[in-house]
């Protein structure tokens, strides 16, 4: 437990003294929600356009966000992988389930505090364009995102581990593009039909954002089926990330 | 007890033999010299005492603790300072330190006073706040060989310690390790012949994954019936080349 708490606490400074953790993981969902806020506001109102109404556009903003997280776990996995610090770790008494929970809890932390600064700032944002956000629906929202937040990070851990520094935040970048746009941020998924419809409902993306507007708009008809598959892939990366590192460790060592 | 004894320790990548069959015994408290050109096999025979690499064939153990059945046993007494500059680049001196001890299961207050002793015994104090990206090559040499002494290891790898330093900060290492020596084993990996003519007890100068030589100076001298270790060295060389050794 020392090493776990030991390694995880470098992690954490690390990405608290990078500046690109604030502008990407803190800064960035905020820009976005205060754009996406005027550009609701420039929509008229005969469009019926209500996907940027900030009661719907915070849960989508937040799972945006949350693909920034996977970056930055894959960043620190595999910055570590490209230098020789991790040598003097594995050359140390530290298991591969210390690596493993040291790299998962700082980025799960940041996750957390990404997600309460989110819907913080909607909930400010709603008082002045004067929609009233539940508290309690906000909060249950920041938790119904644990799952995908897991997701999110079990990907980057996978990611970080098989490939090289250089390669790891272009694959990221695509996981990125795929859960703003397939994530029901930008578009009204529920609006089409077809095969787009049909990835955006077997990705667990569109079903996080989906959760945490049920969860803001306390609605829970479909709530725990989006829970239910959000968890599943939580569970499915989770195993297959752990499983990974664990070899890669084992081949690294022979 | 030996502090390191290897009987035909070897390591073969696929059609490449990198360690071929060497057999080392090192004393208790000695400073030893693996000395070879690059690509010699100093830097795999580390990475296999040290567990950081399974033998293909052969056995070693570390004080007595085997390096493929008791990987954990030899972690806990080792410290290793790799060939490069191991240390986390966005913490400071002192949570660099910090950060080992913690790993090795330090309490609070004895971590607070090994990251002292460290920073005592390296000169550090003036940058002991300073983030280890903005040190100088030779301060982080010096905080990666303090890193591997914080845990009070009874044998420390040193792989090419001084490799890219300018000659001043060379010798500041040469002195901070040579205050080292008795107080635990070293092992010592270097191509700079007059490193390990100045620094170590024994020398074991190894070429094409094999040891070709080992011994003090004067019994390598002996050997190759030159004077000096560079001349040794290429003398030892020379004959290997021609097969009389």
């Amino acid at each position: 437990m020392d090493r776990t708490i030991s390694f995880a606490s470098r992690n954490f400074k690390e990405l608290l003294r990078d500046p690109l953790s604030y502008i990407f993981c803190l800064g960035f969902p905020l820009v976005m929600l205060v754009i996406m806020t005027l550009v609701n506001s420039s929509i008229p109102p005969e469009a019926k356009m209500t996907i940027f109404r900030i009661d719907n556009l915070s849960g989508g903003i937040a799972v945006f966000g949350l693909s920034f997280v996977m970056l930055f776990t894959c960043l620190s996995v595999s910055k570590d992988r490209a230098g020789s610090f991790l040598v003097r770790l594995y050359a140390s008494p530290m298991r591969s389930s210390d690596f493993i929970a040291g790299y998962i809890l700082p980025v799960f932390l940041l996750s957390m505090m990404q997600l309460i600064i989110t819907f913080i700032a909607s909930v400010i944002i709603g008082l002045i364009v004067g929609i009233q956000l539940d508290i309690l629906g906000c909060l249950l929202a920041s938790l119904s995102l644990i799952p995908l937040s897991v997701t999110m990070i079990s990907i980057g851990l996978l990611f970080g581990t098989l490939f090289s520094e250089k390669a790891s935040p272009g694959l990221c970048s695509i996981v990125i593009s795929l859960a703003s746009f397939l994530g029901g941020v930008w578009f009204d998924v529920e609006g089409i039909d077809g095969v787009l419809s049909t990835i955006c409902n077997i990705l667990p993306f569109f079903h996080g954002t989906k959760a945490a507007r049920a969860a803001i708009a306390m609605e829970f008809g479909d709530y725990w089926t989006h829970i239910g598959v959000t968890a599943a892939y939580a569970l499915v990366f989770t195993i297959i990330s752990i499983l990974v590192f664990r070899k890669k460790m084992k081949a690294d060592l022979s | 007890m030996k502090a390191v004894e290897a009987r035909e320790l070897t390591k073969k990548y696929r059609t490449k033999t990198a360690v071929d069959g060497i057999d080392l015994d090192i004393n208790d408290g000695e400073l030893f010299a693996l000395l070879g050109v690059n690509g010699a096999g100093k830097t795999t025979t580390i990475r296999m005492l040290s567990c950081l690499s399974t033998p293909t064939d052969g056995r070693a153990s570390i004080y007595g603790n085997d390096i493929r059945n008791d990987s954990t046993g030899v972690k806990n007494i080792i410290g290793i300072s790799p060939q490069d500059t191991a240390v986390a680049d966005n913490l400071t001196i002192k949570e660099n330190l910090q950060l080992i001890a913690g790993i090795y299961g330090f309490s609070k207050e004895k971590a607070a006073q090994r990251v002292q002793e460290m920073i005592d015994l390296f000169g550090m104090e003036e940058v002991r706040n300073d983030r280890a990206k903005t040190l100088s090559g030779g301060w982080k040499r010096k905080l990666s060989i303090a890193m591997a002494l914080i845990s009070e290891p009874k044998l420390l790898f040193l792989d090419e310690p001084t490799l890219g330093l300018d000659v001043l900060a060379r010798r500041e290492l040469w002195t901070a390790i040579e205050a080292l020596k008795g107080k635990m084993t070293i092992i010592l990996t270097t191509h700079y012949m007059e490193e390990a003519e100045a620094l170590s007890d024994r020398i074991a100068i190894m070429l094409g994954g094999r040891i070709k030589a080992i011994g003090t100076l004067s019994e390598i001298e002996a050997i190759s019936g030159e004077s000096g270790l560079e001349a040794s060295f290429v003398k030892i060389a020379d004959m290997t080349k021609k097969g009389e050794l």
